[in-house]
């Protein structure tokens, strides 16, 4: 079955005016299939959301090609959504009008916008705060406007950069086991970027290890864990297992930093 | 007892800061009856009464309107020009680096030199009806604008225009939808600056070469003595200067209703 | 490559240069080859150049440049003199604070320039009615900025300083000072603007020298390259000044000052 997203020596290098260049990616090879949930956990710099942004289509790379559907990614498109670690929302707007933002550049009718944009509030749990600015919501309320914003547009993959990562401790595995259902009704293709090994296995299919920089994949974990998940599979022995296998392919890369 | 002062400790600030521009305002009147003035000096004075009674006569002999309406004119137009080329000049200059450079020497230079001085080569090239006004009153206020414009499209979050350019906007959509509105608090900061500039500049410009407009006013009564008409030129200019600054900032807070309190530092 | 390289690098710094040199050149060349001279309202950038090297490096405007630079000395040091202390004053005592800042307020926010026809006629025409204007116009940034800059003061350095003995001197000197510092040095490049606007109104309006005086009187005498000599005479010390001023501020201020806040 031809992979739904593919990324094919994908290499990318920062040129900087003071400095010497770096090489964020090199050759990094890359498959999804879809209805996939996919993370990618890996050291610091490793270049893992450099990549997320080169499928969003903010980035382009050096050399190498990437494909969605058989068709090259050349730029932004409305396929492919993101959620972004900072959220993103925009302070002027209600919660509303952000989730609306998507829609809003597609051209959608007002009031076709408005039904669609209540349909996926109600959906992330925020019925009650259409009418809220931005800086009215907590950390965790933000991510859910940004999450109902990128499933606005029905976007055929949901590219997460460390979205939970400026959550604190408790909002975060809330919203982990909320992002899972959702996930379960919608069964979108997500490509998930995290630091917590915990979170990567919690959440996903399968789970990409990527290489100190340059970056390339090092190692593909399957996750056997049945699903619906919940939450006191995390307490299991099973689920520590997984941990320990991750950590080990995780920890030379660390160490080859160091 | 004990209401009078809560009142007062409640009200302090205004109670001092009203009272002393009330009691300079009670001295001057008062003063030539106080004190003896030296002959000359009396050709040069004149007291708040007299001022409002100036300003009562001027208006009644139907001689302050049309200066009123010219300097108007050219207040607005000029300002009204500034707004126009200054705002999408800001946004311009701030969106693309290389116009940026390319513009850069030139508005420093420009905004560092009292724009006053081109003055009399406007005098000369439009002459001293309202236009040689309207020229100067727009390339002071034009810098303003256009810098603080530049300004706030420099500091745009860069996750913002990023979020936006993920769901396939283009660079005018990007403008439209994060570029201007992150923008509006440093353009209402140079709006309040370019109508300062702007008012500077019809004062200054009906004193050099014009025959009409309240500037001009002020200038032939200081020359006929006539104080009391001067000071109804200046309350004048410093009303209308009080009330724009007021009504900028009133439409300041209504904008900026999505803004966390704290963040309002202008 | 190396050219390439440099020139990218520098990007900014030659595109800069390259557009002033070509306004300059399209400017020469507009007036050479296209746009009839008429000497009484146009003039080109050969005829500025020539106008200039007779004017200052043989001419007066270099007396007329000193003349003006001191009536502008003059009243920019008493509005030092002046603003600093009474806004020292306002930021240390609360109460003074209350009292003077609606009529400051006032004043600063009026165009004082208004008043400068009857500053002239009581005073006459000279260095002193220059300097009252120059004075009048440039005190206020310099009230208001050391007002916000005492204010702003942190308690806690000054309760640092008082818990380990010191008195009130150490406290102006350690603390007070250095923290209000740069919003002094902020104030003054405002106030050097504000201060050039007091000079040149104050010469074109009744003068006899002065580089405001001398711009008005090629003015009148439709000698247009001079007019321009002694713009560009001016413009040159206005950039000169308002630059030296921000490289002063950057290194004695910690925060930005980007915006044009008055």
């Amino acid at each position: 079955m031809a992979p739904f997203i593919s990324a094919h020596d994908v290499s990318l290098v920062f040129k900087s005016k003071d400095r010497d260049p770096v090489t964020a990616l090199n050759r990094l090879n890359l498959e999804i299939t879809k209805g996939e949930f996919v993370s990618i956990v890996g050291p610091s710099g490793c270049g893992k959301s450099t990549f997320l942004n080169m499928l969003l289509g903010l980035l382009r790379p050096d050399s190498g090609q990437m494909q969605m559907n058989g068709t090259a990614i050349t730029g932004p498109g409305q396929e492919r959504a993101m959620v972004f670690q900072e959220f993103g929302l925009l302070p002027w707007r209600t919660v509303t009008a952000n989730v609306e933002l998507g829609l809003e550049l597609k051209g959608i009718a007002a009031g076709k916008r408005t039904e669609r944009a209540m349909e996926l509030i109600k959906l992330v749990g925020l019925q009650g705060f259409e009418r809220h600015y931005p800086h009215e919501l907590s950390g965790g309320m933000k991510q859910r406007v940004g999450l109902a914003r990128a499933l606005a547009t029905e976007p055929e993959i949901l590219l997460m950069d460390e979205p939970f990562a400026a959550l604190d401790a408790q909002t975060r595995d809330l919203m982990q086991s909320e992002l899972l259902q959702i996930w379960e009704r919608t069964r979108k293709t997500v490509l998930f970027v995290t630091h917590s090994i915990e979170e990567a296995a919690y959440l996903s299919d399968r789970v990409i290890v990527m290489t100190a920089r340059p970056g390339r994949a090092k190692e593909t974990l399957k996750i056997q864990l049945p699903r619906p998940r919940d939450y006191e599979m995390r307490l299991t022995p099973e689920f520590n297992e997984i941990k320990s296998q991750i950590w080990e392919v995780l920890k030379e890369e660390l160490i080859s930093r160091v | 007892m004990k209401r009078l002062a809560n009142f007062y400790t409640e009200r302090e600030p205004s109670i001092l800061g009203g009272g002393f521009i009330l009691l300079l305002i009670l001295l001057w009147e008062l003063m030539p009856r106080l004190l003896a003035l030296p002959q000359g000096f009396s050709l040069f004075f004149t007291t708040p009464w007299q001022v409002i009674e100036a300003c009562y006569q001027l208006f009644v002999e139907n001689k302050i309107q049309e200066h009123f309406y010219v300097s108007s004119i050219e207040f607005l137009a000029g300002l009204g020009l500034a707004i126009v080329v200054g705002l999408p000049a800001g946004l311009i200059t701030g969106r693309s680096r290389n116009i940026d450079a390319m513009v850069d020497p030139f508005v420093t230079i420009f905004n560092a030199t009292p724009r006053l001085i081109f003055l009399p080569l406007f005098i000369l090239w439009f002459g001293i009806g309202i236009w040689s006004k309207i020229v100067i009153v727009f390339i002071g206020a034009v810098f303003p604008l256009l810098i603080n414009t530049y300004e706030g499209v420099k500091n745009v979050d860069r996750v913002l225009v990023n979020v936006v350019r993920s769901f396939g906007a283009n660079e005018w959509q990007v403008m439209k939808i994060v570029v201007l509105p992150y923008s509006v608090p440093y353009i209402i900061v140079g709006l309040r600056l370019a109508i300062g500039r702007a008012i500077l500049g019809v004062v200054v410009g009906e004193f050099f070469g014009a025959s009409k407009g309240l500037g001009f006013m002020i200038a032939t009564a200081a020359t006929n003595y006539k104080v009391d008409v001067v000071f109804v030129g200046v309350a004048i200019f410093m009303g209308l200067s009080l009330v724009l600054t007021m009504a900028v900032k009133k439409f300041e807070s209504k904008l900026s209703r999505w803004r966390p309190e704290e963040a309002k530092t202008f | 490559m190396k050219p390439k390289e440099y020139f990218a690098e520098h990007r900014r710094l030659w595109l800069g240069l390259g557009s002033v040199l070509f306004v300059i050149a399209a400017w020469e060349a507009l007036l050479t080859y296209v746009i009839p001279l008429n000497p009484f309202f146009f003039t080109k950038p050969s005829l500025i150049a020539v106008a200039f090297k007779e004017q200052v490096i043989y001419g007066a405007l270099w007396n007329d440049l000193a003349v003006s630079s001191k009536a502008f000395l003059w009243g920019f040091s008493l509005a030092i003199l002046f603003g600093i202390p009474v806004g020292a004053l306002m930021g240390w005592r609360r109460k003074a604070g209350y009292t003077l800042d609606p009529f400051f307020t006032a004043l600063y926010a009026s165009p004082l320039v208004a008043l400068a026809p009857l500053i002239i006629v009581v005073f006459g025409v000279g260095l002193f009615a220059k300097s009252v204007l120059v004075f009048a116009l440039s005190v206020f940034p310099f009230i208001f900025n050391t007002f916000a800059g005492v204010r702003s003061t942190d308690r806690l350095l000054i309760n640092v300083v008082r818990s380990f003995g010191g008195g009130e001197k150490d406290l102006y000197l350690k603390v007070i000072f250095p923290s209000t510092l740069p919003y002094i040095v902020a104030g003054a490049r405002i106030a050097l603007g504000r201060g050039l606007v007091g000079i040149i109104v104050g010469e074109f309006y009744a003068a006899s020298e002065g580089i405001g005086y001398a711009i008005s009187r090629f003015g009148d005498t439709y000698r247009l390259p001079e007019m321009f000599a002694a713009i560009f005479l001016l413009m040159i010390a206005a950039v000169a000044l308002t630059e030296g001023m921000r490289k002063l501020e950057s290194v004695l201020a910690p925060w930005k000052t980007t915006q044009e806040t008055r």
